[in-house]
């Protein structure tokens, strides 16, 4: 083997070996490339021009001004603000009362909430640690079977990665479509385009689909195993309160509509759409958090709905692009109107900050959102060390020469590709699988022939399955930490193994009817 | 003004750096001879940390004005049509600065993704062993590496005053570069209480470190 990919291959046998150190992840990879590099260059076999490029890389337009991840911060700050309302409480208490005296109805409860909760905050660790210390107890308390228990919260946690908007899905939609257009390139041919709203899309179907098969498994344990899962009897939970079922139900149901319904009817981009979902979020907290001193600050928030609705009935009503439309009176009347909504809507989302700064949320929901989001960027300036050192040894090729070489063609090229990503899920984060793996192993996958958004939405589904496998599976771990110790782990790992059957199942269909994941991004781009 | 200015203050601060970079030995040094160093180590980290507490100030405001400008991008491009080029150049901005400011506090509170299986069978020695050796072998050479290479670029930036390559952009493109440095310093700051941190507690200087389950503290995305 030649002395570059005998390199190659040492650096990154190196790097797993020392991420099981436990340095942070971000800097184990880019170190532990950089010394590489290093040594490549004492040795001649590595360009160091290319280790001189690496700050215009990072300023440039694939991390510091990659307009893309603009949305990861944004949907970060909308989750860290909605878990702050607490609104997983308010609607795990509702579900609970609603569904409970069902056989089941507690297991069905917690599907549908981490369902909403996916399609609003998106926080996978968040959502299942809140559901474990909440729901948990309440579902042992009735004599629920631990494992059916353990593995319903642990799969429904999950949830938040595949069902958009998720974090997951933007990293992926910016790397898969780097991926295209380098294998486009290759190709000849023109360019493929990924965007994010095209995973969104493709990941919608797949995502209800798996909420089918969940909730259709408790209920298929309902029936053999009654025992299992039974009906609540003696309810001693609170009564609901009219605020909390409006909060709890309408909350996650009007981001919803406001952030999905723009993004996949193409009013917006997943950035645009972001910004409205973290307006949105603050005032919603804020009128759940209001408290009787904050009457003045609810009356702005009330305005600011008013606003949001004058901006959308005039634009729909009137022509006002500025510089097209006529100037007359009542064109500039609607403009004015336009401005001041737009002005009162922005108070609205100030006062949400004031009600949640008075509550002493505001500045621990920052602090959380800004180092949730560094670590995301750390990991991708990191990984794009590695990516950058990988490939001045000519790792990319002998990861495509590897992938020609497995038998099967190009179906056992992507089993073998789908397998190493799982397996490295179980102690690497999907963030680092996104940067460092997928940008390797996608372009050759396009280049035989495969689609990139059903690429795209295969990976995911497989990501997120590893997080739920034992016994590394980072849903595991979260959902250990925070369940009552007379919870054994044996009875998690084996609560989780039905769910990683369900996933098989949904991974399969996908790829056997590629449809479920190309049909609505398809009809999004007519 | 004369770019000429900016570049002598540049380099006054390039040879501060270096005349300052023995500090970064405090940490090894504190573990040879513990009793004469560890007072002005704990000084030297709490400072450090107070310092990092504005800088994490800075991100969060960052943050707001990211939600901010971003909605009144998207408000007057729905409702009016209008676009300004500045005015989503800011959006970029900053969204850059949260980030290349927040890694090191991140750093500093431990936000940062670890691999956990094997980390609570290291022990606690263990632990802070695998912070100094990290710190030494991986963080620093990284900035540093980062402050060297873009020394050349930065000088030219600034030289010409870069700015968007956009007529109706922000003229202050040379001010965004400048934030690559500014995350590598910061980071070297942040690493370095980092270390002082485990040295002290490798002597016995520190209480021990409260590693609570390695899985309630990262939280994740």
């Amino acid at each position: 083997m030649e002395l570059e990919l005998l390199l190659a291959l040492l650096m990154f046998l190196t790097a797993i070996g020392a991420l099981l150190a436990g340095y942070p992840v971000a800097l184990t990879l880019g170190g532990v490339a950089l010394l590489f590099a290093l040594f490549g260059i004492t040795l001649g076999v590595f360009p160091e021009p290319l280790l001189l490029s690496l700050p215009s890389r990072i300023q440039g337009g694939s991390i510091m001004q990659n307009e893309t991840l603009i949305a990861v911060p944004l949907f970060v700050l909308m989750g860290v603000i909605l878990e702050r309302s607490r609104v997983a409480e308010d609607l795990l208490h509702i579900a609970g009362r609603l569904l409970g005296r069902m056989r089941g109805g507690l297991g069905y409860a917690v599907v549908l909430v981490g369902a909403l909760l996916a399609a609003s905050t998106g926080i996978v660790g968040a959502t299942v640690i809140t559901m474990t210390l909440i729901a948990l107890p309440t579902m042992l308390a009735q004599k629920y079977d631990p494992k059916l228990a353990t593995g319903t919260i642990a799969a429904s946690g999950t949830l938040g990665q595949i069902i958009p908007p998720s974090i997951v899905l933007i990293l992926l939609a910016d790397a898969v479509s780097n991926a295209a257009s380098q294998a486009a390139n290759e190709m000849g041919i023109g360019s493929f385009v990924v965007s994010v709203g095209d995973l969104f899309a493709g990941a919608l179907i797949p995502g209800l689909l798996l909420v089918g098969l969940y909730l259709s498994w408790i209920a298929v344990t309902a029936i053999l195993k009654p025992e299992a899962c039974p009906p609540v009897i003696d309810d001693d939970s609170p009564p609901l309160t009219g605020k909390e079922v409006a909060y709890g139900l309408g909350a996650p149901l009007f981001l919803i509509i406001a952030v999905l319904g723009a993004i996949l009817s193409g009013v917006a981009t997943p950035t645009e759409a972001a910004s409205i979902g973290v307006a949105g979020a603050l005032l919603l907290a804020g009128l759940r958090l209001s408290e009787a001193g904050d009457a003045l600050l609810v009356r702005i928030i009330a305005g600011a709905f008013a606003a949001l609705l004058f901006i959308l009935v005039i634009r729909n009503v009137m022509d006002l692009r500025l510089g097209v439309a006529t100037t007359d009176a009542i064109t500039l009347v609607g403009i004015a109107v336009i401005v001041v909504s737009a002005i009162l809507f922005l108070a609205g989302t100030v006062a949400g900050m004031i009600i949640l700064h008075r509550r002493g949320f505001l500045s621990l929901a920052l602090k959380s959102g800004v180092h949730i989001t560094s670590m995301v960027f750390l990991i991708l300036i990191g990984a794009s060390l590695f990516s950058l050192v990988f490939r001045g040894f000519g790792g990319d090729d002998m990861v495509a020469d590897l992938l020609h070489a497995i038998p099967g063609g190009r179906w056992g090229a992507l089993i073998g590709a789908m397998l190493v990503m799982f397996v490295l899920g179980f102690f690497l984060d999907f963030i680092e699988i996104v940067f460092v793996v997928v940008p390797l192993v996608t372009p050759p996958l396009i280049i035989m022939g495969f689609d990139p958004v059903w690429l795209g939405i295969l990976m995911a589904l497989n990501l997120q399955t590893s997080f739920l496998t034992p016994p590394f599976g980072f849903a595991l771990f979260y959902l250990r930490g925070a369940a009552p110790g007379s919870v054994q782990t044996i009875e998690i790992w084996r609560g989780a193994l039905p769910f990683i059957g369900l996933q098989l199942l949904m991974i399969l269909a996908v790829a056997f009817i590629p449809q479920l994941a190309t049909w609505l991004p398809s009809l999004q781009a007519n | 003004m004369d770019p000429q200015v900016f570049l002598t203050f540049g380099s006054f601060l390039k040879w501060i750096g270096i005349v300052a970079s023995p500090v970064l030995l405090l940490p090894l040094l504190i573990l040879v001879i513990p009793g004469p160093l560890h007072k002005a180590g704990q000084t030297l980290a709490d400072g450090l940390d107070r310092s990092l507490d504005w800088v994490l100030r800075a991100a969060m405001l960052a943050a707001v004005l990211l939600f901010m400008l971003q909605l009144i991008v998207v408000i007057g491009s729905y409702a009016l049509a209008l676009t300004a080029t500045w005015l989503s150049e800011s959006v970029i901005y900053a969204f850059a600065a949260m980030f290349m400011l927040g890694a090191a506090t991140a750093l500093r509170d431990d936000a940062h993704v670890r691999v956990d299986i094997l980390r609570p069978r290291f022990g606690e020695n263990g632990r802070n062993w695998i912070e100094l050796a990290g710190t030494y072998l991986l963080l620093f050479p990284i900035c540093i590496r980062l402050l060297m290479a873009g020394e050349q670029g930065l000088t030219r930036s600034w030289t010409l005053f870069e700015g968007s390559r956009e007529s109706d952009g922000l003229p202050i493109l040379f001010l965004f570069k400048t934030l690559v440095p500014i995350f590598a310093v910061l980071l070297i700051l942040a690493g370095l209480s980092v270390a002082l941190k485990a040295a002290l507690r490798l002597t016995g200087f520190a209480g021990s470190d409260d590693e609570t389950t390695p899985q309630e503290r990262h939280y994740g995305a």
